[in-house]
This record gives structure tokens, C-alpha cells and sequence, in this order.
């Protein structure tokens, strides 16, 4: 016989499959739901239900939306010329926070991944290159991961993308602003010497 | 005490909001996994050098009666992101990897393996796997006692020579002669048995400076993905993408 009413385990069972939700977080978290006011609670079961009803993919870039094309790819005072490549709607944020990119973006949903299977096929690659193709582009600047599989990825971008008349930059990879030499590992400070400039 | 042991990163899986699980394989205590605490919130401990196929001095804490260890620290030794990477690279690096994980047991100490992935992953440049991952095959079969005779039919008993036509299938622990092979077996051709007796005479170094079209050994590298596969009972994920490569 379960602890709690039905109608509590159930909520309990469903909290836990979000992640970082344990059993006892997810049991703390159902108490406050039942404690707070029906209309806290509505507000929080409707945006659940909106999330999943009016979010869709951008038709252009692949990101997340509830407008179509995307406040990013309809803006009038974006550079639509200049694309930023990414592997998850969530990188979007990160760059946005920088206040440094006026250009657009497209998101890939993930990166060449041999051990997981995911190979170019399972890659939002055929847009990307419909997009450069339209001559929509002048420069398309590749945000992957630093990682085997974002390198990969862009290494892939670029010979694919090798015979149109676009600019393809990679973002530099280094010591993280206000970090200390002295803590960086190997890898980090041979590709911060190997990308270093001019003063 | 922290342990510590030359190693080379297998794979890695997510765990918990913040944690990796990080399949190693260590030259001092075979094939472990362990958690790398925080490895995904920071880089600081672990930086770059949780990528597959990087080889680190890993030091590490386990605990009596504690199937996973605890790691602390790793310091990168060779990792595959100081060349260049493409996709095929890639593809190859993780098909050593799964191959590496999927054979090697739990705490089995085996030098010789570990000293042949060492020899191997030099070779496995952007634009030369083929040669590598031949070598790499054959030797992981052989050492690991996958590798059936390759002079004799497995049915009958008689010895391939030269001439003959030579066959392998998916389910059958060998090679057979023309009059013994199985319906939709696939050939194995002269130059690739050559090959295979070549290759366990030398040191892959002794290819390095030959130029390796993917044709080469085709055929001898379907045969031991094969008896991987037919040991480890499943697919390798990666023999698929190896096989979409261009």
C-alpha cells in the first residue's frame, strides 16, 4: 500500500522523472504544490500545458519558439546575413548574454556522436545548407562544443559547406576570462598558445 | 591514499545533474569505472580530459566493497584534440573506444592491450583510420582470444592455401573453404589473408608510410568486426557509422 493518497504518489512519481528530482525533492515539491493556492497551482499546470502545446521549432533556424519564424530570425534590427551555429536551443542564452552578437542562429538539436549513433543524418544539416545555398548568408560563424564531437561537427560544416562563396568562422577556445594560468588544464592552454594573435 | 594509474578514457555517461560516469581503462588495474564529481557544472578538475580516447595519469580513491571509484584529478598525457578532427576521425576513435569497452572485462589487468592502443592511436590521424583500425582489429582479436584459426577450414579441417577461394559468414567461427561456405557468406581475398599474416609480424609503424585506401583489408576488417561482435552478442554502433563513411 503506497504512504501517500493516489492522487499524491502520482504527482510524486511524475516530479521524480525531471532531472536532478529525487525522491525527496520530489516529495517536498508535491507538499508545496497541495499547499499552495488553487490558482498557484492552475498557473503551474497550464504553463506546463502550454509548454508542450504552442512551442514548436523555428522554421528557419530550428529554435525553440512560440512564433514562427522566431523573435531572433524575424528581427528587423538583427544582421540575418551573419548565422551563428550551435548544437542546442540552450547555447542560444549563453551567447545572447554576451550582448556581443547581432547576427541570427541556427541549432543543429546535437552533434556528430558516433558512441550514441547520432551521425549527420540525425543532424539539422540539410536547412543549414538550403540556407547558405539561398545565398541568405555572408558569414557563418560554427559555436560547437570544444569538444571531440563539436570539433568533429564543425569539421564536418566546413567541408560540407567548402564549395559555397560563405566566410566560416570557428569560435576561439582558451583560458576562461578571470581564471588563472596556473589551474588551466593541458588541452585548454595548448589550444590557447595554438590560437593565440597579434597585440 | 589516491591510486593513480596510466589510463585511457573509455566513455563517459551522465549521472546525476552534475556527475559523469567515466569508464576507464588503466594500465595497473584493467578496465574501472568511476564518478567524476561535478565534471559537468566544472572544468576545472577534469578540464579536457574526459574525451574519449585520452590518455591521462588518472589518480583516483576506491573504497573496499565499492564497485565504482571515486576520481580525483586527471592529468592529460595525449588527447585526441590536440590534432585535427574531423567526423571520420571521430568515428574511428569512438569505434577503438567501444570495441575497448565492449571486450575488455572488469579489473582485468592486460598489458598488451593497453600497449597496442597506445601503439594504434598515433596512427588514427584525420584522413589515414583504415590502416590503424585494421591493425587495431586484428591484434584486439587475437589478444583477446576472439581470432580463430585463419589457416584451416573450420568444417572441414583442410588448409586454405593460396589459391583457394576463402569464405567467412556472420555466424560461423571461421573461415570455410568454397566446398564448406554458408549461403550469403561474403570472400575473403588472398591479399587481405597476406595482410593479416604481414601485420603479426610487424609493428604498425612498419604501414605508417603506405598509402591505405579503404578497400584494403575490407574485407579482413568485416570478418573480425564479426567475431567482435559475435563475442560481445549486439552491434557496435560504431561499425554502422564506420560503414556509412565515404
Amino acid at each position: 500500500m503506497s504512504k501517500f493518497a493516489e492522487p499524491m504518489a502520482r504527482l510524486i512519481d511524475e516530479l521524480k522523472k525531471l532531472p536532478g528530482i529525487g525522491g525527496k525533492t520530489a516529495q517536498r515539491l508535491a507538499f508545496h504544490i497541495l499547499r499552495a493556492s488553487d490558482e498557484d497551482a492552475d498557473l503551474l499546470a497550464n504553463s506546463i500545458r502550454e509548454v508542450k502545446a504552442s512551442l514548436h521549432l523555428c522554421s528557419v533556424c530550428n529554435n525553440i519558439t512560440d512564433v514562427d519564424p522566431c523573435v531572433y530570425c524575424s528581427s528587423a534590427t538583427r544582421n540575418q546575413r551573419l548565422v551563428c551555429v550551435v548544437e542546442e536551443p540552450t547555447n542560444i542564452a549563453a551567447i545572447e548574454k554576451t550582448r556581443s552578437f547581432n547576427g541570427v542562429y541556427h541549432v543543429l538539436h546535437g552533434a556528430l556522436s558516433p558512441l550514441h549513433g547520432v551521425g549527420p543524418e540525425h543532424l539539422r544539416l540539410t536547412s543549414l545548407s538550403q540556407r547558405v545555398d539561398r545565398g541568405e548568408i555572408d558569414e557563418l560563424i560554427i559555436a560547437t562544443n570544444p569538444t571531440v564531437e563539436g570539433e568533429a561537427t564543425a569539421t564536418y560544416i566546413s567541408r560540407m559547406l567548402k564549395s559555397f562563396p560563405v566566410k566560416l568562422t570557428r569560435i576561439a577556445t582558451g583560458i576562461p576570462a578571470g581564471s588563472d594560468i596556473e589551474y588551466a588544464d593541458e588541452v585548454t592552454m595548448a589550444k590557447a598558445i595554438e590560437g593565440r594573435r597579434e597585440l | 591514499m589516491l591510486k593513480q594509474s596510466d589510463a585511457i578514457v573509455l566513455r563517459t555517461y551522465p549521472l546525476r545533474e552534475a556527475d559523469l560516469l567515466v569508464t576507464l581503462f588503466t594500465r595497473e588495474e584493467g578496465k574501472i569505472r568511476g564518478v567524476a564529481r561535478s565534471a559537468k557544472r566544472s572544468k576545472r578538475r577534469f578540464g579536457g580530459a574526459l574525451e574519449p580516447l585520452t590518455r591521462v595519469r588518472a589518480y583516483y580513491d576506491q573504497k573496499q566493497g565499492q564497485e565504482l571509484v571515486r576520481l580525483d584529478s586527471f592529468d592529460v598525457i595525449e588527447s585526441p584534440l590536440m590534432h585535427d578532427i574531423d567526423y571520420e576521425r571521430t568515428v574511428a576513435l569512438s569505434y577503438v573506444a567501444e570495441v575497448l569497452d565492449g571486450l575488455l572485462p572488469d579489473h582485468d589487468v592486460n598489458d598488451a592491450v593497453f600497449r597496442l592502443t597506445l601503439s594504434v592511436l598515433p596512427h588514427l590521424e584525420a584522413g589515414s583510420i583504415w590502416m590503424p583500425l585494421t591493425y587495431f582489429d586484428l591484434w584486439m582479436t587475437r589478444l583477446m582470444g576472439l581470432l580463430p584459426e585463419l589457416g584451416a577450414c573450420i568444417v572441414c579441417g583442410d588448409e586454405l592455401n593460396g589459391s583457394g577461394r576463402v569464405f567467412f559468414h556472420a555466424l560461423a567461427d571461421g573461415l570455410m573453404c568454397a566446398e564448406h561456405k554458408r549461403l550469403a557468406s561474403s570472400e575473403m581475398s588472398l591479399p587481405s589473408r597476406q595482410l593479416a599474416a604481414e601485420m603479426f609480424r610487424s609493428p604498425v609503424d612498419a604501414f605508417a608510410a603506405e598509402p591505405w585506401k579503404r578497400q584494403r583489408g575490407a574485407d579482413l576488417r568485416k570478418f573480425l568486426a564479426q567475431c567482435i561482435e559475435r563475442h560481445i552478442e549486439g552491434k557496435l554502433v560504431t561499425s554502422i557509422a564506420l560503414a556509412k563513411l565515404d
